[in-house]
């Protein structure tokens, strides 16, 4: 025992001298079974599980990256031709500005190499947020004219709002271009870059390209939704009878068309409502009180024209084409 | 497994691409391969012969071209909606090459699983949903009492 053990240090003595006296020796083999392996691939695997996921990383600090092949790519892909400047300040941000050069400071450089010469793209921004809200509003005045005004400030902000912009953003592949001093990029961060890209589109190629370019990619959104999806209106009955007095109707009168399966679990109420012993609309309901709300939205979207059945939106001719085509019609 | 415990989704698209105009949802490609390896000379041919003219076909598709030592060259496509996919693509002629791309240039990047229905339609009804008093007459919900009124006189 006590032999082996001083073999043991001989051995590790001889090795320390090894290192330390020959540096050109880089490796002493042995050949006994790593047991220290398992313990160390183990002490690695919890490690990970401990730390999670690593935060990720853009995909402009990974391998493959080059920006202007990717803005190229951008234009293309959005069959857009933008002014290239325009365009790269669209994408610049002024939380990226300051936290590269904040980061330029730490590393050392003197303040002439700092200061970044980017613009960013605040004023591209405000002029792209404001072109797409006054499109927005008067398209949709011209579309659905019965709609007060509370109707279409509801749509405008379903489509606005930075949610659903983000949306449509990141599957545009903004998210990848855009200069931000966060990863993932947030949302107004998002939102500002994608309002600038409408006004540097604006800004090259004048507002009917622009006004295609939300037509496809903002209002398509409301796709499948239905008015009070996006407008909520808590009390119908109530909107209805103030819509009809404009129209000077008389009041509407609910009254209980049909009914089926009362006495079981699933009653089914058909509420008409009446107005001059006319029928204007019916609509079902599990309770009584449930299918007059119904019929009530149900005669609402009647009135505004926003019906299941409308028209779809015109996707082919721009709005300014469709509007003067009219004009022809009603000479 | 049967089909229904499988991941499934409903036939869409991303953004309702093509309603408006039509966006190719391919954004990028990157070809890995090695310069000798026995196993990417189909790339090596691809990229020799192809990918410059696919490069001006699809100027909307940014292609990396990485040579560097790997046994299993690899096809790495990222799509607009942020996924990813990667196929190794080894002993692949040039031409298995070019129609493997062309597959993912027309790819929308969605999850391949079960698609539950082969249509889809945002409006399911134009007339209006189904429901049990759909083309009943009106007449129905009136009710006559001359059956019980002859039932009464004959029978006082």
């Amino acid at each position: 025992m006590a032999s082996g053990l001083l073999g043991c240090r001989v051995l590790s003595a001889f090795r320390l001298l090894s290192v330390s006296l020959y540096r050109s020796v880089l490796f002493t083999q042995n050949r006994d079974k790593k047991r220290w392996l398992r313990p160390y691939l183990r002490q690695l695997e919890r490690k990970r599980l401990l730390e999670g996921p690593p935060p990720p990383t853009p995909r402009s600090q990974q391998p493959n990256w080059d920006y202007e092949a990717e803005i190229q790519a951008f234009c293309v892909r959005l069959h857009e031709t933008f002014t290239m400047d325009l365009l790269k300040t669209a994408f610049v941000n002024a939380c990226y500005i300051k936290s590269e050069e904040t980061r330029r400071q730490n590393l050392g450089l003197d303040k002439q190499a700092v200061a970044l010469n980017l613009k960013n793209n605040q004023e591209l921004s405000d002029i792209g947020a404001s072109f797409a809200h006054t499109y927005l509003t008067n398209c949709f005045k011209d579309a659905y004219p019965e709609m007060p005004l509370e109707g279409v400030t509801a749509i405008i902000a379903f489509l606005t709002n930075p949610e659903l912009i983000c949306h449509v953003a990141r599957n545009l592949g903004f998210e990848d271009l855009t200069l931000s001093s966060e990863f993932p990029v947030p949302q107004n961060v998002l939102q500002c870059t994608f309002n600038a890209v409408l006004g540097a589109l604006l800004q090259s190629k004048g507002p009917q390209r622009t006004e295609i370019f939300i037509r496809d990619f903002l209002i398509t959104q409301l796709i499948g939704k239905d008015l009070f999806d996006v407008w909520t209106v808590v009390n119908p009955m109530g909107l209805l009878v103030d819509e009809l007095a404009k129209r000077n109707i008389s009041a509407p009168e609910p009254r209980l068309t049909r009914q089926s399966g009362v006495s079981t679990v699933m009653p089914l109420y058909f509420v008409g409502l009446y107005c001059d012993k006319k029928l204007l609309a019916e609509g079902p309901g599990e309770t009584m009180l449930a299918a007059e709300e119904e019929v009530a939205r149900v005669a609402l979207r009647k009135l505004y024209g926003y019906t299941d059945n409308r028209r779809p939106w015109d996707y082919f001719t721009p709005r300014q084409e469709l509007r003067t085509v009219k004009a022809v019609n009603n000479n | 497994m049967t089909s229904r415990g499988t991941p499934s989704r409903f036939l869409k698209s991303v953004l309702q691409n093509g309603v408006g105009r039509y966006v190719c949802q391919l954004k990028r490609l990157t070809f890995v391969f090695s310069h000798d390896a026995l196993t990417s000379r189909g790339v090596r041919d691809f990229i020799e012969e192809k990918v410059v003219d696919f490069a001006k076909q699809n100027p909307s598709v940014v292609v990396y071209v990485t040579p560097q030592r790997c046994d299993v060259p690899k096809l790495t496509a990222e799509y607009l909606n942020g996924n990813m996919k990667e196929e190794a693509i080894n002993c692949k002629t040039a031409d298995e090459i070019m129609e493997l791309v062309k597959k993912m240039v027309n790819q929308s990047g969605l999850d391949i699983i079960r698609i539950r229905k082969s249509y889809h339609t945002d409006s399911p009804s134009i007339q209006g949903q189904w429901h049990p008093f759909i083309n009943k007459p009106t007449s129905l919900t009136l009710k006559s009492f001359e059956k019980i009124n002859q039932g009464m006189e004959a029978n006082p």
